[in-house]
Parts: C-alpha cells; sequence; structure tokens
C-alpha cells in the first residue's frame, strides 16, 4: 500500500524538474517577477483600479523616470560598482533643463542635448574619480551626491522663482511631458526602445559583454585585455545620461524645482535593482530585471501612497526590502550551487523482481563459472579505458582510450599498437559501415567517423529538442552505441540527458528513464529522436530481420527489441526482463545469437534503495559521491542469448580479478575479444566451437573476409 | 520542546546528531600496511580470540585452544562448544566463554567453574573475558538480544544493552559493573578500575567503581573491540572494522534498516564486515569501482584491520593498518608476548605476527 503510494507520487510528479530549474539562469529572472505579480495581485485585491488603465497610465510616466535611474544604476553595478548620486544627479538635470528652458528661453531641441550633455558631465566626474582615479565607488558617490545636491539647493536658492515664474509655449515641450501615442505615453515609448537597445547591447554586443566581465572579475577582464579603467568611467557616464532622461521629462512633466526633488532616490533605485535581481557584487543583470524591480517597487511605492501610508512609512517599507533583497542576493550567489547541487539528483521509483540466481550451484545458464580469469590480456597498462572493441577484415583490432585516441593493435600477436585517429573525446560504441568507416559514439562529444583514410569527421552531435525537458537535450551528452542498418542509418542510444559522462554512475542511483535511442542519417545528414524515456540505453545491435534492433537499458536491467521499419514499426517489446546484472554493449556471435556484456550484477542493498527514492535521495544529498551506494559494477560476465530472450550460456570472472568490469565483447575468427570502460587492458578468450573465419561486419555487409 | 524542534532541524539540515560525519584516520591514526604486510604465522578455520601467559600465545580455534609453538599449531584442549573469547589465567589454566552464553574455567585452581548469568541475567553474547588483579575476572557481554555471531543485527537495531561484568573465580561471584551499552567488546584492567570497548559509540570507556563511566578514548574513527596489555605500558586495541558515512547513514535510516533486515541475506546488508568483500552481491559505494584494475586503499571500507597502541593515559601512540585493498581485515584480537605481537585476522582466519621494536622503529614512535 504505502510502496503504491511512493510509485504513485515518483510516476506523476517531475521531481529532476527543480533542479533543472534551478540550474537555469532565467530562475534568477523569474523569481523577481513571481514577486511582481504577487504585488500587482495583492494590491489590486487591497486597493479598487490598482490596475486599471488610467492608474497604469499615470503610473508608466512615473516608472519611466524611475525607469531610466534603474537602468542607469544597473549598469553600474553590473559593471561591480554603484551609484549613489543619482538622485542629487537627477535633481541637478531637471533643474537644467528648467534653467535653459525657463530662464534663458531655449529652445527644446537644443536644451535637451545640453541637458543630456550636463548629465553625462555629471557622471563623467564619477567615472573619472572611479574608473581612473580608482576611487572608493561607494564613498565616492556618497561625496558627489551631497556635493551635486548643495549646488542643486544653492542654484534654487537663486532662480526657482524665475523658473516658476515663466510658462514655455511649446507643444514639444508639453508633449514630452504628457504626450502619448496611440494611448501610450511617450516615456514608455522612449523607455522601450531604450531597454531594447540595451537588452541587445548587453547580451549581443562586445561592449555589454565587457562590462559583465570586469564586473563578474576585474581582475580576469584586465588580463585578458578588457579597458577596464575606460569601460567603467563609461559605465558612470551612462548613468549619468539616462538619469538626464529621466530629468527631462520629470522637468516636463511637472515644471517644479522642490527642494524634495531626487530626495532619497538612491534608495528607491538601488532597491528596484537588487529586488529585481541585479547582483551588488557585480557581473550579473540584465534589462529585464532592471525592470521588473522598478516596477516592484513603484506598485508598492504607489500602493502605499494610494493607502495613504505616510511617506515615512513608505521609505521605511522600501528599506526594509532593500535590506531582505540584499540578504537574499549575497545568500542566493554564494549557495546557488550548493543547492542545485543537493536538489539536481533526484530519484525516483525503481522497482524490479526478486534478482535471478547467478549461484554456481543454481544449475542456470547464469550459474558462475571462472572461464574468463585466465584469458589473455592485450595491451595491459597501455591502453587506457577501452569501452569498445572491434576488428576489421585484416584482424586489426581497435579500442578507445580515456585520452580521445583510437588505438589500433596489430595481428597477430596485438603487441605492436598505434594512434590510428585522435578525437578528443572518450571514444564508446564502435561499427563499420558498407563503405569500412569507423562509426564511433564519443562521449561528451556526439557521433563521429573515421574514414578509411583515417580522417575525422563529425556526423551529429545534436538532435530535436524535445518540448518536456526543461535542461536543454538538443545536445548529445552520452552517446553510447550503435549499429547501423541496410539503409545505412544509424542507431545509437544516449544514455543520459542529465549527466555528463563521468558522472554515470550517478544515474543508477537516479535509476530514472533519462536515456534515448537516437537516429542518424547520413544520407539526409539528419538526426532524430527515435525512443526516449529510458533507463541507461546502453548496447544497441540490428536484429537478424534487418527492421528492428536489440537494445540494452543497463540500469532497467532488461534488453528489448524496437522497430523502426515493418508492419511493427515504432514499436518497442521486452525481449529480456529482470536480468541478474546490468546489461551493456550487445554485439552478433557467429552463430547467429547475440553476446551481451553486462558491465555488473545486481546486488540486494540497492535493488532495495531503488524501491526507496526518498532514502536514496537523503544519501545524495548526505554523502560525497564516493560514499554513495552504487550499483557493483566491479564484477561482471558475458552472456549468449537468442532473439527469443533465451540465455544460453555465461562467462565469468568472478571476483573481477582479470576482467573487473566487462563492457563490451566481439568475436571474430574464433575468439571473443573483451572491452571495459575502466579497465587498462582488452582480453582474448578462445571460443571452443565458433566459426573460425568469422568478422562480424563483413558478414553484416555481405563481403567475402 | 525546544530538543524535539532541535531534533528536527538537525535532522532537515544534518546537523548535531543527524551528521554523519566520521572522523579520519589522522595523527596517531595514518593509514600505513604494517598489518597488510605482517608475517603470517598460521591459517586457521575458525580463529576467535588470542591469549597469552606470557610464555606462549594461545588460540581459540573453533571449540578448541591451541598454542601457537615454532612448529606449529598445537592443540591444549578441547571442548564441547565454540569458544568466543579466552582468557589466561594468572596461576595457570584458561577461562573460556562458549557460544557467548556461559563462562567457564578450565585447569587452573578453580578448574570447573562455570558462570551463565550475572545479576540475574543470563549472558548472551559473551566476545571477551579478562583476568584483572587480585585473581579477578572481567567479561564484556556484547548484546542481551542478539547471540555473538549476529553482532551486526545488534549494530543495526542500535542496540543497547551490552555490558561489563566482574567474575570471581575464588567464590563464583559475578556482579555488572556497567550495563546498557551500546555492544561491548573487550575490557581490561587498569589502574584500580577497569576500561571497556563500547563499540557502537566508538570509544573506551573507564568504570573506577562507580555505575557510570568516563570516555578514555572517544570518537575513533573505527569499531573497538578487545583491549590487552602491552608490554612497555599501555595498551593494543584491535578494531574489528571501520567505519564510514554510508553506514553512519544507514543507521539514521531506519525504514530502509528494517526492510533490509527483514528481506536481505545479513552477508549482503549495508552494513560492517569483517573479512574483505568477496561477492558482487555485497553492496558496493562509489568509491570501489576498480579503475584500470586496482582497488583504491582509500575507500569507505566495509571491513578493515586495525590494532591501536594505545599509552597508559588513554592517547593513541600509533596504528597498524590493513587498508580496504588489502584482506587482513576483521582484526579481533592483538596480544603481545615476548617483544613479538600476535593479531588475529578473524576476516581472512589468519594469526599474523609482528615484531614490536621493529614496527615502533619502521614507524619512529
Amino acid at each position: 500500500m504505502n510502496e503504491t503510494l511512493t510509485r504513485l507520487r515518483y510516476r506523476y510528479w517531475p521531481d529532476h524538474m527543480l533542479g533543472e530549474i534551478l540550474s537555469k539562469r532565467w530562475t534568477e529572472t523569474a523569481i523577481p517577477v513571481m514577486v511582481l505579480i504577487a504585488v500587482a495581485f495583492g494590491l489590486n485585491q487591497a486597493i479598487d483600479g490598482f490596475l486599471s488603465p488610467a492608474s497604469l497610465t499615470a503610473a508608466s510616466r512615473q516608472a519611466g523616470e524611475i525607469g531610466f535611474i534603474v537602468l542607469g544604476m544597473a549598469l553600474v553595478m553590473i559593471v561591480g560598482g554603484i551609484d549613489l548620486s543619482v538622485g542629487s544627479s537627477f535633481a541637478l538635470t531637471n533643474f537644467c533643463a528648467l534653467f535653459l528652458i525657463h530662464v534663458l528661453k531655449w529652445p527644446v531641441a537644443a536644451a535637451i542635448p545640453v541637458t543630456l550633455l550636463f548629465g553625462a558631465l555629471l557622471g563623467a566626474i564619477n567615472g573619472i574619480l572611479i574608473g581612473y582615479l580608482r576611487l572608493r565607488a561607494f564613498i565616492t558617490t556618497l561625496i558627489t551626491l551631497i556635493v551635486y545636491r548643495s549646488i542643486y539647493d544653492l542654484l534654487i536658492l537663486q532662480y526657482s522663482n524665475a523658473i516658476a515664474g515663466y510658462l514655455p509655449d511649446s507643444e514639444a515641450w508639453n508633449f514630452i511631458g504628457d504626450g502619448d501615442i496611440l494611448g501610450v505615453p511617450l516615456i514608455v515609448l522612449v523607455y522601450a526602445a531604450v531597454a531594447i537597445f540595451g537588452h541587445v547591447f548587453l547580451t549581443r554586443l562586445r561592449a555589454g559583454w565587457h562590462i559583465t566581465a570586469i564586473g563578474g572579475s576585474r581582475r580576469s577582464a584586465y588580463n585578458s585585455g578588457i579597458a577596464v579603467r575606460r569601460t567603467v568611467a563609461m559605465c558612470y557616464v551612462a548613468c549619468g545620461v539616462l538619469t538626464a532622461v529621466a530629468g527631462i521629462f520629470f522637468a516636463a512633466r511637472l515644471s517644479t524645482t522642490g527642494s524634495d526633488i531626487g530626495l532619497g532616490l538612491e534608495v528607491t533605485v538601488l532597491t528596484a535593482a537588487v529586488l529585481g535581481g541585479i547582483s551588488l557584487g557585480g557581473g550579473k543583470g540584465s534589462v529585464a530585471k532592471a525592470l521588473v524591480g522598478t516596477l516592484i517597487v513603484l506598485f508598492i511605492t504607489n500602493g502605499l501612497v494610494s493607502l495613504s501610508a505616510p511617506g515615512g512609512i513608505n521609505r521605511m517599507v522600501l528599506a526594509g526590502i532593500l535590506i531582505l533583497a540584499a540578504v537574499v542576493d549575497i545568500r542566493w550567489l554564494k549557495n546557488r550551487h550548493r543547492i542545485i547541487s543537493k536538489v539536481y539528483v533526484s530519484p525516483t521509483y525503481h522497482a524490479l523482481p526478486p534478482c535471478p540466481s547467478t549461484a554456481p550451484d543454481s544449475d542456470t545458464a547464469f550459474a558462475q563459472n571462472d572461464k574468463l580469469r585466465n584469458v589473455d590480456a592485450i595491451g595491459l597498462g597501455r591502453i587506457e579505458a577501452p569501452e569498445d572493441v572491434i576488428l576489421d577484415r585484416h584482424d586489426n583490432l581497435y579500442a578507445g582510450s580515456r585520452h580521445g585516441d583510437i588505438i589500433r593493435f596489430f595481428p597477430p600477436d596485438y603487441e605492436r599498437m598505434e594512434v590510428y585517429a585522435h578525437i578528443g573525446g572518450q571514444p564508446l560504441g564502435m561499427a563499420f559501415d558498407r563503405q569500412d568507416n569507423l562509426y564511433v559514439c564519443i562521449g561528451g562529444m556526439g557521433l563521429y567517423r573515421i574514414t578509411p583514410e583515417r580522417k575525422v569527421e563529425k556526423a551529429t552531435d545534436e538532435t530535436n529538442r524535445s518540448w518536456r525537458s526543461v535542461n536543454d537535450d538538443s545536445r548529445l551528452r552520452l552517446a553510447d552505441d550503435l549499429d547501423i542498418a541496410d539503409d545505412g542509418r544509424i542507431f545509437f542510444s544516449e544514455a543520459t540527458v542529465r549527466y555528463e559522462m563521468d558522472e554515470w554512475p550517478v544515474e543508477s542511483v537516479e535509476a530514472r528513464g533519462n536515456g534515448r535511442i537516437i537516429c542518424y542519417d547520413p544520407n539526409t545528414n539528419s538526426t532524430h529522436t527515435a525512443v526516449s524515456g529510458l533507463k541507461f540505453p546502453n548496447g544497441i545491435c540490428i536484429a537478424s530481420d534487418g527492421r528492428s534492433i536489440l537494445f540494452a537499458e543497463t540500469f532497467g536491467c532488461t534488453v528489448k527489441r524496437y522497430w523502426f521499419d515493418g508492419p511493427k514499426k515504432g514499436q518497442v517489446e521486452m525481449v529480456m526482463d529482470n536480468l541478474p546484472g546490468y546489461p551493456d554493449n550487445i554485439n552478433l556471435a557467429s552463430d547467429g545469437n547475440y553476446w551481451l556484456a553486462m558491465v555488473g550484477m545486481r546486488c540486494p542493498a540497492l535493488d532495495l534503495a531503488w524501491r526507496m527514492p526518498g532514502f536514496r535521495r537523503r544519501m545524495a544529498k548526505r554523502l560525497p559521491v564516493d560514499e554513495w551506494l552504487f550499483a557493483n559494477i566491479n564484477t561482471g560476465c558475458v552472456i549468449k542469448f537468442n532473439e527469443k530472450g533465451e540465455v544460453l550460456e555465461s562467462l565469468w570472472d568472478l571476483g573481477g580479478k582479470n576482467h573487473p568490469m566487462i563492457t563490451s565483447m566481439r568475436e571474430h575468427k574464433g575468439h571473443l575479444y573483451l572491452g571495459g570502460i575502466l579497465n587498462n587492458r582488452i582480453g582474448r578468450y578462445k571460443l571452443a566451437d565458433a566459426d573460425p573465419g568469422y568478422v562480424q561486419y563483413d558478414k553484416r555487409w555481405g563481403k567475402a573476409s | 520542546m525546544i530538543a524535539v524542534l532541535k531534533d528536527l532541524t538537525d535532522r532537515f539540515f544534518g546537523r548535531g546528531d543527524a551528521a554523519i560525519t566520521v572522523p579520519p584516520f589522522d595523527g596517531a591514526l595514518k593509514p600505513n600496511q604494517l598489518l597488510e604486510q605482517a608475517a603470517v604465522v598460521c591459517e586457521l578455520e575458525a580463529p576467535e580470540d588470542l591469549a597469552t601467559d606470557g610464555a606462549a600465545v594461545f588460540v581459540a580455534d573453533g571449540r578448541r585452544i591451541l598454542r601457537l609453538d615454532a612448529g606449529g599449531p598445537v592443540e591444549v584442549a578441547a571442548l564441547d562448544a565454540a569458544i568466543t573469547a579466552l582468557a589466561c589465567l594468572p596461576g595457570g589454566g584458561f577461562a573460556v566463554a562458549l557460544d557467548g552464553r556461559s563462562v567457564r574455567l578450565v585447569g587452573g585452581a578453580h578448574d570447573g567453574r562455570a558462570w551463565d548469568a550475572a545479576n540475574g541475567r543470563a549472558f548472551s553474547a559473551v566476545n571477551a573475558l579478562s583476568a584483572a588483579p587480585g585473581g579477578g575476572l572481567l567479561a564484556t557481554d556484547g548484546s542481551q538480544t542478539r547471540p555473538y555471531a549476529q553482532w551486526s543485527h545488534d549494530l543495526m537495531e542500535l542496540g543497547r544493552s551490552g555490558r561489563l561484568v566482574a567474575l570471581s573465580p575464588a567464590d563464583g561471584g559475578a556482579r555488572e559493573i556497567a550495563t546498557g551499552l551500546a555492544y561491548a567488546f573487550g575490557a581490561c584492567a587498569a589502574g584500580d578500575g577497569a576500561w571497556v570497548s563500547e563499540t557502537w559509540r566508538h570509544r573506551l570507556v573507564r568504570y573506577n567503581g562507580g555505575r557510570s563511566g568516563s570516555a578514555v578514548v572517544d570518537r575513533l574513527p573505527a569499531y573497538p573491540s578487545r583491549l590487552t596489555p602491552a608490554a612497555g605500558g599501555g595498551y593494543w586495541l584491535t578494531a574489528f572494522t571501520a567505519r564510514t558515512q554510508l553506514i553512519e547513514f544507514i543507521l539514521r535510516e531506519p525504514a530502509y534498516r528494517k526492510r533490509m533486515m527483514a528481506e536481505i541475506d545479513p552477508r549482503h546488508w549495508v552494513a560492517p564486515s569483517l573479512s574483505a568483500s568477496s561477492s558482487f552481491m555485497e553492496p558496493m559505494q562509489g568509491a570501489h569501482i576498480k579503475t584500470m584494475g586496482i582497488l583504491k586503499p582509500w575507500a569507505p571500507p566495509r571491513s578493515y584491520g586495525l590494532v591501536i597502541r594505545l599509552t597508559p593515559e588513554g592517547l593513541v601512540r600509533y596504528s597498524l593498518h590493513s587498508r580496504v585493498d588489502g584482506t587482513h581485515h576483521g582484526v579481533v584480537a592483538a596480544v603481545e608476548c615476548g617483544g613479538a605481537l600476535s593479531v588475529l585476522s578473524k576476516g581472512r582466519g589468519r594469526i599474523l605476527r609482528l615484531d614490536v621494536a621493529e614496527i615502533e622503529r619502521s614507524l619512529q614512535a
């Protein structure tokens, strides 16, 4: 009963998605967006007409003004600084615009550029002090905040009456203040244009990348040749200009020079930026985050004003939010990877029937023996990690190595070896096609082809992206084994879409169907996913009918058949289930049956743990990987089975003395060659009554050997 | 209330009692391969314990007591049940524990005297005997609920029923010194009291007359067992296996433990073991994967061989190891006699011998 609930819960609740979502970079924007929606919804419930179009239009003008300043602040924060003087700069640029138009009676077209220049000048002072003279951003902008504010106070003392006493009669100026196009306030349109440019700038342009790089690591940025000082200074200049834009719109809207303009604005702006998810530590931030932060802050302040909260409360709330957001920002940045690594591994329920006996006296085809104890070792200590082995018609032996090479051993004694081709990733399964191209699955890279001229070519490294996956599963992470159909189509397995190749045993803890079988068609050079949701699909072999493949699911402990052609096209059928071990590569035997490598054997402790996902989840959280209960892959065996799924015989090396792990085997001219991904040798076992002339791919392609 | 909350938060965060950290083999416990490389004296079928009278070393092997002579083991006595503990009496003769359920004197002044209970409670798993000054005898009864052979059941049930018992050969008295121990396995007279290995709490506890003891050696990275005096002062402490984080974790997972005990053969449990892995049915941990044909010696030890030399104050002076890639595991007894240390690796069924002076020279201890 209890176990049924566990099974249903793990079947229908996608645990694995939490870790995948958290490892997406967009979660850092998604959380502020959710806060924004919650705030908007909550205030709309509390205040009548809070989200009505009229109210939104009014709010959007204010939002635009603050939004420009937040953009400037965001830029400065991303580059690793801070600008506290934005409030005073805002007041000064507001004054500048009003002074030019109201007192000097300049035309708008002249006043705007000059005000922008003035803003740039104010920013440049910060920029030079911080960027070139290397002063601390916090203290410098604190000082300029006071200085700018004092200048502003002195100026309005002298000119506020003159400004208030004149009303400019300019259509353009009024349009800037309260005009709209198709009902959308002008400021919103300008903001949208600037924001889109800002987004492109930050994510697509060189200068934007430089800014992020400097914020991420100033020293590394400097070492890689970025003009750190100039870029930092320019960010402050840009911040000044954006503040001036806000000042112009504000001046046009209200035409006022009150002494409290821009007072405390830096706190609002900073709160917006941090709340949006722009990190105080620098290097992280985006335009979308700035926008979301602005809206949250604006909704809250407007909401509080509508609820007629006094100004003091208003600012206190903002300061409180700022502290909270800063704490979350710092804790999140520090712990993000830890949290992800804790929640990423998400084991699921995986029940297998009781394991069939393999005891030496069990009188089954699986009965343990020591036939493989004394196999010859080829390349002992000279080859590392030959996952698969293959032989050509000239008896040359090929095997992958963990150095990213295909190694070739020469007959008859296989003492001499050479690097046949260098690929760079760990070679796994291998197969020859009709033209003697050697196709190889490369862990972490994809499917590669080595021509008879020893030229390495990429066949494919991506497939179609599936809609239901959070992780981008279009790239191949762990192409594992392959075989080639009569028409040249290549079917290969990808063991997992959630882990990298070196993490493959983690899959034994997770036991979820994370793998798939992919088809690559060299005729059209196209790739598509054929079957997905498989539990570590591994070995693949074309069945005798030429229309289906046999494939092994390592941690499913099954061998299944998939039809890619014919009347049963698209169907999957069980061939062998409840195997006593973890099946790996499948290859043809000379008598028409199939060889199957067992990479490891089942152990009762893990079988039980597979039924208890919560136990494994806690284990993954609490224990280092070295201590995890893993599938036992220190002892393996080779079995021979027929197409009906009957096991005919088994070959063992008990205790794993000579061949701790067998991931592959290949029959060739009366011998069985054994590969193992963590071995430092290739085994060679004399088969008693096998066809002495058997060459697998010559027989496969109908060529005489 | 606060304790309950603390317990809950500890379990959520894996802190406090829920932490599964294991102290490292460090300092005087730094691993070496001395035990693995030690000379093999003989291989026996079912060796259980060692004892010495100062002149010769005796082994309890199944139902027999053997004397280790230069030419090989010689049988000196045969009993009617399996011997689970052996001690030499000062005046000659032996004390033996039979099947863990009774203690009997063989030879000596009180030949034939036997005990099968203390304080009215029957013995269940007597696993160590040690002669005390004044003619007394110390015995440890590992568990009240499980027989001697089922020590791993006791661990998996978080057994807390071990006791230290003082036996008096002169008048046949039996008195409990300490009860409620988390598996008592090995004791030794020290000063005017006794030290006892409290195995599941990974410590040595000193009892000086009172009912409550104090820890002499605490937070061992291994499961301590029998304790014998060393010639130069101090003690030899054996540890029959080392701790792993996985087993500490399992001990905090009641649901898994319960099902494991119900459904799986004890040989294949996620539990400490006396002998090195021999079957793929045994659980394998991440670091146990053989890479390039090699099992890493620093992998988590499901079985381990360890002898610890303690000073008279209970500080660790040095230690002898057989690491995960070795086989001299499950060391349950070590006695020093004539400058040589005899070590019993129960996991391998072997008696090993090391020269103490040579050990100390090689360790520069």
